[in-house]
């Protein structure tokens, strides 16, 4: 420990931040690799505009560049926000996070049988995908006021209570994969804050264990992927289908891949179906591409990983946590399901697929660990 | 801890830094997984994959080729191909759940029901990724409004097709056939499996467009082409083998005979309310049908549009059958147009010799049975042409018992009768002519002599087609030849060179001498001259034929049978100068028109043959006789 002290003093002297939060005190590295995510989405949506070209009005690309620009405003918007103001607002997060929710049960669009679009002005819009970044907000929150009882199994419920009607309301629109996000999302934020490992293992085989109910409560469809996923040759043309065809366009692309637009082109994937941007991406750019995306996203969850180790609050850590788990778990999912490993569940690849509200919600959170990365510095100068 | 300050004492830091790293390595191995699934797909098996990537996307396609087209003698087109806006479906790409709404929606843009929807979507249900015609002919503004409808209306798609259009509709329904959607059976057929038929598939169902399938068909050819993932044509990389487009057929028909033949047995149909007709015209000098008619008709143009089940049941549910063709494919007593073999086998077997004389009488009894005269007098003693001339029953009679059942029957067989005329149209039938060998088969007993009386003047178990009626008269009038009836004439390849060039063909010689032909050949004229045909002598044309009134079904409350006439004629050749004549064997046109079921006043198929002839000659006389049309019970032998 003595040695760790005498070699830590220079460390955090580097790392010490001046009296105020300022800009400079802004992590480069992350927004370096989110913003070299961003533009590989935006390639991937300039690729796969078809109709009328990427620079037509209302194409992928077109959409992609104007949500791009209100990622930039909401991440520099985020980050310049105190984000300790957030422990007074989360109680109001949390009501606004279920009215969206349920505002989407009422008046959303329905899209092959699930109902989780609301059209504002002509855009079509996901708040299950703000409901993610909301939900980090309010558990980190959460957390940070039970920290000195973060051991307890009443932290455990409680969060799991707080994660349930999000949950439930997104479980009802059908959208499956994103429920599940909300849970790796508490999961994360818990297993990082330091809650008991015990009771989480305990809880996690129960949950296991009512894994047949949850079966039954699984719609036709939702069952039909699971088991189209299991057995590919089971739907050819369903989802399973569209699994062979991912494997095939993504083998095809081989290490070097076919090019940009030349895997649009091969049209062995429909390119509307947004979920499928990364296989489009691995056809194009190969093993090679699918190997810079990875290490992007790497260093990115690295640095989201620093930033909470360094806020040396619970609530750093547990915001850290929930959106690095929100990363790694779509990035498990969605890139699993592009490479046959993992069942379709419609979740997208934060940045590569084409998507607003997603690339918005992942701006948001990384914009509020800027905050707390500027912030950091404060606290101990008032010492 | 959330106001942790440097310095402080750390023991919850450390028990923390354990959390990153379990959470680093967590992600370390999820990304590792992710990594190594990827290498192994795009790395190791990325060939594998670039092969199924181009096995997906290129797929060998059939090349439809242009059907055949038909035209008459005169050239002109009878069957050609017309684009039209089909509607079809992949079953594979309508989602179960969306079935009920698609099905009901097409059913109202198209106008069908919905059964007959589901019956074509499960048509090939074991295939689902092929298409299926739902709809053919489809009006162009349904045709757009399908297309721009077509996200409601997954797996449905509209494309242009060719289509068969019969130019003449029911005129000619009977001799082309219709083409129409291939069967599961005619695809499981063994004999059609090299010719590469398709699920939507159109294929010769009936008449020539059956018969000569394999011609009007042609070769399909085949090409690769690229399809996106929705299954559209991208590109074509490359075409295998062109399609040939099939060959044409000329038929012997001329459509304007037909259409002369048609309006004669509409005129009596018209006064009449026949049920049913034939009027069958030949050349006897070759065989070449030159009109076929069949009453009722149908149009075929319903079934090259693809036929509702409602019209279709109503087709087959109509008593009169017009699906029918009368003049081949049913048989019916042959009345008195079979003393022609009666007479010929009698002066034949030396029964008689043209000037033997036979008393003719009221009636023959045998046993307790009487024999009937037609008209229940008898005639005094007739020699042959006369007994013809008078269609004498009694005199015929004598002719079939001194002749037996089994020598009547050779000579019918001379004739043609009892035997399919070989005619290229398909659903012939041969017809009965009783011998001692066939009623032993049949009734395990010997042909009784009334029976043979009965057989002797074209009743009780003889049954012949109208075309075979024809076909023994126009031997009669051309000498002796017996030919097969020729439909089509030439078969031509699309840029008209001739294919197959049908030549006469001989179906056998009739066993009989010219004398006697000759002999029988007279007595037909004298069926004119005598006026047993009333006042068809008058016509300034010199024919011949023979009248026929055939009793069958069963008697009414005054003992009379329901009866068909028939008449079948033949016209010596003739030119400005001059006339026809009946001796010699330079017929060039033959006929006959049978009436179904007529009960006329007079002979209905007489008035028919005169109206046709009248027409066809353009006589300048109207000596028909719309009297004798009316229903009554007189017997016209």
């Amino acid at each position: 420990m003595t040695a760790m002290r005498v070699e830590r003093a220079p460390t955090s002297s580097l790392l010490a931040r001046p009296e105020s939060g300022s800009w400079r005190s802004l992590d480069i590295q992350l927004a370096f690799y989110a913003l070299a995510l961003a533009i590989i989405g935006l390639l991937m949506a300039w690729t796969n505009s078809t109709e009328g070209g990427p620079l037509a009005a209302g194409s992928t690309f077109t959409r992609g560049l104007m949500w791009f620009a209100v990622a930039i405003v909401a991440f520099t918007v985020s980050a310049a926000f105190d984000y300790r103001w957030l422990r007074t607002f989360s109680w109001l997060l949390y009501l606004v996070n279920i009215g969206l929710l349920l505002l989407t049960m009422a008046i959303g669009i329905e899209i092959n049988g699930a109902q989780r679009w609301i059209s504002v002005a002509g855009l079509t819009f996901q708040f299950s995908e703000i409901s993610k970044v909301l939900m980090i907000a309010v558990l980190a929150t959460f957390l940070a006021h039970r920290a000195d009882r973060i051991k307890s199994l009443s932290t455990i419920v409680g969060a799991g209570l707080l994660t349930a009607p999000p949950f439930a309301l997104i479980m009802i629109q059908p959208d499956l994969g994103t429920a599940l996000v909300l849970v790796a999302i508490m999961v994360g934020a818990l297993f990082l804050a330091g809650a008991s490992l015990r009771w989480m293992l305990l809880l996690a085989a129960a949950a296991l264990a009512t894994l047949p109910v949850i079966w039954s409560l699984l719609l036709p469809y939702q069952q039909l992927r699971v088991l189209s996923f299991l057995d590919p040759t089971s739907d050819p043309t369903g989802a399973g289908f569209q699994v062979a065809q991912a494997q095939i366009a993504v083998g095809s692309g081989g290490i070097f891949g076919k090019g940009l637009t030349a895997g649009a082109a091969s049209g062995l994937l429909p390119v509307q179906s947004t979920d499928f941007a990364f296989a489009v991406l691995l056809e194009e750019l190969g093993f090679i591409g699918g190997l810079v995306v990875f290490l992007l996203f790497i260093g990115l969850i690295w640095r989201v990983l620093v930033i909470g180790w360094r806020s040396e609050s619970v609530f750093g850590v547990a915001f850290a946590g929930g959106t690095a788990a929100m990363i790694v778990f779509q990035m498990l999912v969605n890139a699993g399901m592009v490479a046959g490993i993992m069942p379709v569940t419609g979740i997208p690849l934060p940045f590569i697929t084409h998507g607003g509200a997603s690339l918005v919600s992942t701006a948001i959170a990384l914009g509020l660990l800027q905050s707390i990365n500027i912030r950091r510095a404060r606290a101990p100068s008032t010492s | 801890m959330n106001d942790y300050v440097l310095g402080q004492p750390e023991p919850p830091r450390t028990k923390l830094g354990a959390r990153f790293a379990v959470f680093g390595l967590v992600i370390v191995l999820v990304v590792g997984l992710l990594t190594t699934r990827l290498f192994y797909i795009q790395v190791v098996s990325g060939g594998y994959y670039a092969g199924l990537a181009q096995d997906a996307l290129s797929t060998t396609e059939p090349m439809t080729a242009a059907r055949g087209l038909i035209y008459d003698r005169a050239g002109r087109p009878v069957a050609i191909n017309v684009p039209s806006y089909v509607v079809r479906v992949r079953p594979g790409d309508l989602p179960f759940t969306d079935r009920d709404t698609v099905v009901s929606r097409l059913s109202q843009l198209l106008n069908m029901s919905s059964s007959d929807i589901i019956q074509a979507l499960d048509r090939n249900a074991n295939q689902r990724y092929e298409y299926v015609n739902i709809a053919t002919d489809v009006p162009e503004d349904v045709a757009r409004l399908i297309d721009e409808e077509s996200r409601d209306l997954p797996g449905v798609d509209v494309e242009t097709q060719e289509a068969r259009e019969y130019e003449y509709g029911p005129l000619l329904s009977h001799v082309l056939g219709y083409t129409g959607a291939v069967t599961a059976d005619d695809l499981a057929d063994p004999d059609l499996q090299p010719e590469g038929y398709l699920n939507n598939d159109q294929i010769g169902k009936t008449g020539v467009e059956a018969t000569f399938e394999t011609d009007l068909r042609g070769t399909y050819g085949s090409e690769q082409v690229e399809r996106d993932v929705n299954g559209r044509i991208t590109r074509t990389v490359s075409i295998d083998q062109q399609p040939v487009a099939g060959d044409s057929l000329e038929l012997t028909i001329d459509t304007q005979i037909q259409r002369e033949a048609q309006e004669a047995l509409d005129w009596a149909t018209g006064i009449v309310d026949l049920t049913r007709g034939v009027v069958i015209v030949m050349n006897p000098q070759d065989g070449e049908i030159l009109a076929m008619v069949s009453n009722p008709s149908y149009d075929d143009n319903l079934f090259a549009q693809g036929i509702s089940t409602d019209e279709y049941q109503a087709l087959i549910n109509d008593p009169n059958r017009p699906l029918v063709n009368y003049a081949i494919s049913d048989q019916f007593p042959p009345g008195s147009t079979y003393k022609l073999v009666t007479g010929s086998g009698a002066l034949m077997d030396g029964v008689i010799t043209p000037d033997t004389l036979v008393q003719t009488a009221p009636y023959i009894s045998i046993g307790p049975y009487k024999y009937w005269d037609w008209n229940k007098r008898g005639f005094g003693p007739l020699n042959v042409t006369q007994g013809f001339a008078d269609s004498s029953d009694t005199f015929f009679y004598q002719m079939a018992g001194d002749l037996g059942a089994d020598r009547l029957a050779y000579w019918a067989q001379q004739f043609g009768f009892g035997q399919k005329t070989g005619i290229d149209l398909p659903g012939e039938v041969r017809g009965i002519i009783p011998t001692n060998d066939w009623k032993q088969s049949v009734f395990g007993q010997d042909v009784f002599p009334g029976e043979v009386y009965q057989a002797g003047i074209g009743q009780g178990y003889d049954a012949a087609t109208p075309l075979q009626v024809l076909n023994a008269y126009a031997a009669l009038a051309n000498g002796g030849t017996l030919y097969v009836p020729q439909i089509v004439r030439r078969v031509l390849a699309p840029d008209g060179s001739v294919v197959q060039d049908f030549q006469p063909q001989v179906l056998q010689q009739v066993g009989v001498s010219q004398d006697v032909l000759e002999t029988m050949r007279l007595a037909a004229r004298e069926v004119v001259t005598t006026r047993h045909t009333f006042n068809l002598v008058d016509e300034p044309l010199v024919v011949a034929g023979k009248t026929g009134t055939a009793e069958f079904g069963t008697r009414d409350a005054e003992g009379r049978l329901p009866f068909h006439t028939w008449f079948v004629a033949f016209v010596p050749n003739f030119t400005a100068t001059q006339s026809g004549d009946p001796a010699k064997t330079d017929s060039q046109l033959a006929i006959v028109a049978f009436a179904y079921n007529s009960n006329t006043k007079g002979n209905a198929a007489t008035e028919i043959v005169k109206y046709f002839l009248q027409e066809h000659y353009h006589l300048g006389v109207d000596l028909t006789r719309p009297d004798l049309l009316q229903q009554d019970n007189f017997y016209s032998n």
